[in-house]
């Protein structure tokens, strides 16, 4: 089962969008879509025609000693065939991969794979053979997809046990939610199923099935209550669908936050009428969808892309019923889609053209994930800078709010007081290894940077600029928001200590990463 | 950090006293207290108790730790071998160094009885006793042991004091809060806290002569003042880079610290500067680490401003840009930074509004209920750092709503800082009060009060509050709809 991983939420339906960095998209990739189309004809439906394991060995990045890796370790997971010879898992199993291999349950043989697309925000990725293997997909079936499910409907986990033979165990379909897959920050679509699973040879996700066809992938399940939480297959089509028509676009973030309006006094207020729907915009997320369209807080949502929004903001949907407004906003749009929003302003009633648009990674002033990449760091004498991530603040473990300095913890939840001082990033010493030139500073920690050599430092790029210009005297001044204000390091010792010290006894390869 | 600090009172149980040879000085201290709710604030206090030790040091003056007689609605007094309670009450209390002067209502059975006398600071290995009433027994207990360590340590009854401490390897247990540490038949110490046993062994702590001799001297004028600071934060100089880019003379070698922060508001506001190197402190040369030699021993350099009052100066050589400086600094007390310390004796303030309740943002608050909210846990943690109390002086927290039909769709806001009321900015308790009142008498329908990094604005229909205020009051029985400290 998927670990419980924890991400902090930057705020409801900001929204985190998938990794830059992507492996450059295949262009020899088929239309996958056509092929889910004409691929009903397969006869014969079983987890041995169709689902493979995938095996992952992952090495993740130190977010306190960023220049080294952790120690790695392997998943392995059930994924299903799709069209094309690719095999479909979450993405949280590829994370940070630096091996992986497709097996035939059945019989055991693997081969060497690869990642082809993934999107950590969907949790969904897309494994490919890492040489053409056509051999080693004879006389397996792809299965296509099947979107539409109702209440009720029996679906199959598909699986086998560790001697190859197959399992299917079964599950009906209770409920439709809106839940997190993978980072805690996105909101989609879930299916809620009862039944009980009693085997699951160590898979962290399982194909599920009905009639035959890929009904959605189980992300999560509770054996005390024997739940499980299934991702629909309407994602899964949204994603091989963008990914089949590069470039991938992805899911986008609107970039409200919004209250409920079931008080009367607060539709009094905002001066609401005698309409019944409708949400109360308590904030937008600068740079976001919503703000670049001029929705503002205090509106109030009446309408999206032509469905009410009731007062509790939920609309309904012609296939899944009453269901919350971020589907609407992201899980069943694209990236770069223009939809209609109608709200009330003071009473009066406007019409907005929303271009849905995704923010990267690197767009926030704290990223809010990576994988698949070093972290950012500088080092100057022994003195760590950073930028601060997500990733470095829950390096504290799993109560990082609070063990992680404070001041760190609320940076990354009010970005934006700290996006108008004019910062990128946020620059901060998250350390010190003891050199000479650090001399006295071991216990800083957590302090953030304001300027370097009297520059002010918005990004580990500024602090590298600011760095290389000669410093007055032969001397570096750090200057800080708080205590102690200002700290001082010699060049030349600095120089020293990263020759002899860092490189040496620490074995540092890079003094700074700034890609 | 210091939550494993015990403090050595403990409650009390049934007494029967024998007759004793002597320690008629040293009593036993009974406290019945009355402790403030700061959960539910319109509550009356809680009655509770517990016991320690004091002991007599002048006609009808009785010493003992502050924490043994906080919040004290019943204080008595028992000597060694006399089953009659006295009834005492407390003179002058002093939180910041956890001690407290009691008299007795009628001093006459104490009358010839021998005062102690206040010694001096004992040496490093010298032998002490313990006097005092621990538990183990109701009788007066003595344990003996040498003195360990003399430091600069947090006073865990406030939370946010430092003073002069003695470590000791006597055992003291609670109970012998308060007690005399003696030594050649004079006091060199109040016992005060210690560590439980699964933590360390055999350290256990004592007030020293100094900060008694302070706290004795403070309340000749009939009042106790507050400690005062030099209100600047300063770092320690062993790096040559930092050394030679404060132009520090070589003639200064191992010696400075450098002023990392002041309190504008501060004693040392407007006068010391970021980056000022400090050289000494009323003539004593202060080390790169920041200690003094003092009567031989090294010590805190705010061991000078420790055992000065409001209204004297220390006297600063400073180097400023290489240039030496010498400045007088007026001490004054600085009051911001008690939002952090535990508040004793005191009634909380509260303010409940359509069944919202507010209560300001302290240590006591965030004691009684735990608030999650980051800005709140800011506002706490940076209120004195980045000098946060210039723009509210008390902030305003909405803590709860007591569930009633008016606030059941805003109740899930609770636990954050207030803003602003119909535009009015926020404060204070007066302050929200105030603004309260003027909400209702001014044009509008609705009362909208604002929290700080939230969109949603709280709305409260005018027509509704009195009915709801009424209907609140009645249903969870309180009787005033607010109490603010004048």
């Amino acid at each position: 089962m998927r670990p419980l991983i924890l991400l902090a939420a930057i705020s409801f339906l900001t929204g985190i969008s998938t990794a830059e960095d992507l492996p450059k998209k295949n262009p020899e990739i088929a239309p996958i879509t056509a092929k889910i189309e004409t691929s009903k004809k397969a006869a014969e439906t079983s987890p041995k025609n169709s689902v493979l394991r995938v095996n992952v060995t992952s090495q993740r990045y130190n977010f306190r000693l960023p220049w080294q890796k952790t120690s790695p370790n392997s998943k392995r997971t059930f994924g299903a065939l799709v069209a094309g010879n690719r095999v479909l898992v979450t993405a949280d199993v590829v994370a940070d991969a630096t091996y992986l291999e497709i097996e035939k349950p059945t019989s055991g043989e693997k081969i060497t794979a690869k990642v082809e697309g993934v999107d950590y925000e969907a949790n969904l990725a897309l494994v490919a053979p890492a040489v053409p293997a056509e051999d080693f997909f004879d006389g397996l079936t792809p299965m296509s997809l099947d979107t539409e499910a109702a209440i009720g409907a029996p679906l199959e986990v598909w699986h086998f046990e560790s001697n190859g033979n197959p399992l299917t165990t079964k599950l009906t379909l209770d409920n439709y939610d809106m839940g997190t897959y993978f980072l805690s920050g996105s909101y989609f679509l879930t299916y809620e199923a009862s039944g009980t699973i009693s085997y699951r040879d160590g898979s962290y996700t399982f194909p599920v099935a009905k009639n035959g066809k890929l009904a959605g992938i189980l992300i999560d399940y509770s054996s005390s209550n024997e739940l499980s939480t299934i991702m629909p297959a309407s994602i899964i089509e949204h994603f091989l669908t963008d990914l089949a028509s590069p470039p991938y676009r992805g899911f986008p973030n609107f970039g409200i936050r919004y209250s409920n309006t079931l008080d009367s006094q607060l539709r009094s207020f905002v001066e609401m009428g005698d309409t019944t729907g409708g949400i109360f915009i308590s904030g937008v997320i600068p740079g976001a969808s919503a703000a670049k369209a001029g929705i503002e807080e205090g509106d109030v949502i009446t309408n999206i892309a032509g469905h009410d929004i009731d007062s509790r903001g939920n609309y309904e949907d012609p296939t899944y019923g009453t269901l919350s407004i971020s589907h609407l906003v992201k899980g069943s749009v694209f990236a770069g889609d223009t939809i209609p929003v109608s709200l009330l302003r003071k009473g009066k009633e406007m019409e907005f053209e929303v271009n849905l648009i995704r923010k990267e990674p690197s767009d926030y002033l704290v990223r809010p994930y990576s994988f698949d990449r070093a972290p950012r760091y500088y080092l100057l004498g022994g003195m760590l800078f950073q930028e601060l991530s997500q990733d470095y603040l829950e390096s504290y473990g799993d109560k990082w709010r609070s063990r992680a300095p404070f001041k760190l913890v609320y940076a990354a939840a009010n970005q934006e007081q700290f996006e108008k001082e004019g910062r990128k990033k946020l620059v901060f010493v998250s350390g010190t290894l003891p050199t000479q030139s650090t001399l006295g500073y071991e216990t800083l920690s957590g302090t953030i940077v304001d300027k370097v050599n009297g520059k002010s430092i918005g990004s580990l790029d500024d602090l590298d600029a600011a760095v290389a210009a000669p410093p007055e005297n032969g001397i570096h001044r750090i200057e800080f928001s708080e205590f102690p204000h200002q700290l001082f390091i010699s060049e030349d010792a600095a120089n020293k200590d990263e020759a002899e010290v860092l490189t040496q006894r620490f074995r540092i390869e890079k003094l700074k990463q700034l890609n | 950090m210091f939550r494993t600090l015990l403090i050595l009172a403990f409650a009390a149980t049934s007494a029967f006293a024998e007759t004793a040879n002597s320690f008629d000085n040293i009593v036993r201290i009974e406290n019945a207290a009355a402790v403030p709710d700061y959960s539910s604030p319109w509550n009356p206090p809680r009655p509770s108790g517990g016991s320690g030790t004091g002991f007599l040091i002048g006609e009808n003056q009785f010493l003992t730790n502050a924490h043994v007689v906080s919040n004290a609605s019943r204080v008595l007094i028992k000597k060694v071998n006399d089953p009659q309670p006295y009834a005492a009450r407390v003179k002058f209390i002093a939180h910041d160094c956890d001690l407290a002067m009691l008299e007795l209502v009628d001093f006459t059975p104490f009358k010839g009885i021998e005062y102690l006398e206040i010694g001096d600071l004992p040496q490093l290995d010298t032998s002490v006793t313990v006097v005092g009433y621990p538990i183990g027994g109701e009788r007066i207990s003595v344990t003996r042991g040498i003195v360990s360590r003399i430091d600069f340590r947090p006073y865990s009854h406030s939370g946010v004091d430092n003073h002069l401490t003695i470590q000791i390897d006597a055992a003291i247990n609670p109970g012998n809060s308060g007690g005399p540490v003696l030594q050649d038949g004079r006091v060199v110490g109040v016992a005060f806290q210690g560590y439980s046993g699964n933590v360390a062994q055999n350290v256990g702590y004592m007030i020293p002569t100094p900060v008694i001799d302070r706290f004795v001297k403070d309340v000749e004028d009939g009042r106790y003042d507050l400690y005062v600071d030099i209100n600047a934060a300063t770092f320690e100089l062993v790096n040559p880079a930092a050394r030679e880019a404060l132009a520090i003379p070589k003639e200064y070698d191992g010696l400075g610290v450098m002023v990392g922060s002041v309190d504008s508001q501060g004693s040392a506001g407007g006068v010391l500067e970021i980056g000022d190197v400090l050289v000494s402190i009323d003539s004593n040369p202060i080390a790169s680490n920041g200690f003094i030699s003092l009567n031989g021993e090294q010590v805190n350099m705010n061991e000078i401003v420790e055992r000065k009052f409001a209204g004297d100066s220390v006297s600063l050589d400073l180097l400023r840009a290489g240039e030496k400086q010498t400045v007088s600094l007026p001490l004054k007390p600085f009051a911001p930074y008690l939002i952090a310390a535990n508040q004793y004796g005191k009634r909380p303030q509260y303010i409940v509004y359509a069944g919202l309740t507010f209560q300001p943002l302290d240590r006591n608050l965030l004691a009684a209920q735990s608030l999650g909210n980051q800005t709140v846990r800011y506002w706490f943690n940076y209120f004195v750092i980045e000098e946060l109390y210039q723009k509210r002086p008390e902030p305003v927290i909405f803590t709860r709503a007591l569930a009633d039909e008016i606030n059941t769709y805003i109740a899930g806001y609770s636990g954050g800082l207030v803003d602003s009321v119909n535009g009015q900015k926020i404060g204070s308790m007066k302050d929200m009060r105030d603004a309260l009142a003027a909400a209702e008498t001014a044009e509008g329908e609705f009362i909208t009060i604002r929290l700080v990094n939230e969109g949603r604005p709280l709305v409260i229909a005018k027509s509704k509050v009195a009915e709801a205020n009424a209907r609140i009051a009645r249903n969870y029985g309180i009787r005033e709809p607010y109490y603010i400290a004048e």
